[in-house]
């Protein structure tokens, strides 16, 4: 669906200035029919790998394949929703809006008109249809934001912090819009720094770091750390483990999945019963500072 | 086709302040001169023609020198570039909206001229000619400001079509060809030295290169701006 192959972008001083590398030999794939998490501290380059992507700029090294096509191909386009950081829409109803944005991606009346009207109801902005978006909240841009990007009903949706300026409501309206539309085939291509985000939605996360691609898994696997284990154990005191503590009548505790067996068999011997054991879930916070740290450590 | 006129309707719709006021003082300045009981003569009738006419080749080379410029800035340029369009479609678009603000322009330029001509029993024939140099001047010089502001800001852009503009009325006296080269010269001569006794300059060349370089250019700035990465930041 969407492959970075290699991709390196520099911006290149004026008057011999240092040139900044953006990029540095990135390679991604995003796979149909998923939504993929695309994280990293600002400056990583997650904007540059995608208005590459878009074809608004050109790699100075690699290339990059949208839909079978490359990087830039006008046709391809067509098929593809873009939604970008920071919306900046023209100041017109929004109704008139969505139809000058599915017109340039070749959509005629009846079309147009019936694909407007439901992406507007889509977005919740019917009452608002006929309103200038200049006079429209943040959250609202927002949303009409999307609604561009959705209007041509696109295979690919490449969005680019879609929730930032949205309140809780908003985000979760987002969330379901972008559930929803992965249950009709879509598939996302995501960047946010709203962590807590990409873990409810994303089923692969791709976290980008100083140009290079640092992790790349599915979210689950990334999340879940395999040297620490979680015990769950009932009818032992929490004195069995350091740093056990009793919660509504069990008692939990930490342990290196090493010592996982030897754990078990203590609380057995102790009279106690084992009610889970589980791997250590990490918070998507945890593993951007951990990589910060070993990117600063090298 | 139709991306291009979307794109140009909505250059339009973007520039009709300075559009407005840039008719309404053609309508007000026509008033001046041509309100009964003034009794202007004819050198202030071509006083103000000639004023408007350069206004007019002024506003619409300032207005296609930002044209990229603040769509940059404000970053509206991405969505529309994030469509199934051409780079080539999205120049072609702001050079239709340039054709469309001067037409409108020419336009009304032609219905106030008109009147104030009538006003002092002046023959309306030369209009006809004035009017089509005027429109060709304008957006030629347009072309060239967008062909500039592709890799240039808005200012630079301005000072470098000036120079292109203006570098063929130099070199003119070493060889007439260059007067073909780019004819804004040719053509604003022409309405600048205009007198209403003896006009018989019926010579369509200068506005048939006029339209025709305009192509060439247009050919020219969607090469470059295809080129051109457009989302870095422009400050």
């Amino acid at each position: 669906m969407l492959e970075f192959d290699g991709i390196t972008k520099e911006y290149r001083g004026f008057f011999g200035s240092r040139s900044v590398r953006a990029l540095n030999d990135f390679s991604l794939q995003v796979e149909a029919g998923e939504i993929l998490g695309f994280l990293g501290p600002n400056g990583a380059g997650k904007t540059t790998a995608i208005h590459l992507a878009m074809g608004f700029m050109r790699p100075t090294h690699g290339s990059g394949r949208m839909l079978g096509q490359p990087f830039g191909h006008a046709v391809t386009r067509r098929r593809v929703g873009f939604l970008a950081e920071n919306v900046a829409l023209y100041h017109r109803p929004a109704s008139k809006l969505l139809r000058f944005y599915g017109g340039l991606n070749g959509l005629r009346d009846p079309d147009l008109a019936r694909r407007v009207r439901d992406i507007l109801d889509t977005v919740e902005l019917v009452p608002e249809a006929d309103r200038n978006v200049g006079k429209f909240s943040r959250g609202m841009l927002q949303r009409v934001g999307l609604a561009q990007a959705l209007v041509n009903d696109p295979e690919l949706l490449v969005l680019d912090e879609p929730t930032s300026a949205l309140d809780p409501l908003g985000r979760v309206a987002v969330r379901e819009l972008l559930q929803h539309a992965r249950r009709a085939g879509k598939t996302i291509f995501l960047s946010s720094h709203l962590l807590s985000e990409i873990e409810l939605v994303c089923d692969r996360i791709a976290i980008l770091h100083r140009g290079r691609l640092a992790r790349l898994g599915r979210t689950s696997d990334l999340l879940e750390t395999r040297e620490h284990s979680e015990v769950v154990a009932r009818g032992v005191s929490p004195e069995i483990m350091h740093g056990a503590v009793a919660d509504d009548g069990v008692v939990k505790f930490t342990i290196r999945t090493a010592d996982q067996r030897a754990a078990i068999e203590r609380v057995w011997n102790l009279g106690g019963e084992i009610v889970s054991v589980a791997p250590v879930r990490r918070s998507l916070e945890e593993i951007f500072l951990e990589l910060t740290a070993e990117e600063a450590g090298k | 086709m139709t991306p291009v006129l979307l794109i140009a309707a909505n250059f339009l719709r973007e520039q009709r302040w300075p559009l407005i006021i840039l008719l309404l003082w053609v309508a007000g300045s026509s008033a001046v001169v041509g309100a009964p009981g003034v009794a202007a003569d004819r050198e202030d009738v071509l006083f103000f023609l000639k004023q408007q006419a350069v206004y007019g080749v002024a506003v619409t080379t300032f207005l296609a020198a930002s044209a990229i410029y603040n769509e940059r800035r404000s970053r509206r340029i991405l969505a529309v570039l994030s469509k199934g369009i051409e780079r080539a479609q999205y120049i072609g678009g702001l050079l239709v909206g340039v054709f469309l603000v001067a037409g409108i322009y020419c336009a009304f330029m032609t219905a106030a001229c008109a009147w104030v001509f009538s006003q002092i029993r002046a023959p309306l024939l030369p209009l006809a000619y004035l009017i089509a140099a005027l429109l060709a001047a304008c957006l030629l010089s347009g072309s060239v400001a967008i062909f500039f502001s592709t890799f240039l800001h808005p200012l630079g852009a301005t000072a470098a079509t000036a120079i292109f503009l203006g570098v063929p009325a130099l070199l003119t006296h070493v060889a007439p060809i260059w007067l073909r080269l780019v004819p804004v010269y040719w053509l604003m001569n022409t309405i600048l030295e205009f007198a209403f006794h003896g006009f018989h300059y019926t010579d369509w060349t200068a506005v048939a290169l006029g339209f025709l370089e305009t192509l060439l250019v247009w050919l020219a700035a969607s090469w470059v701006f295809t080129r051109r990465d457009v989302a870095v930041a422009v400050e």
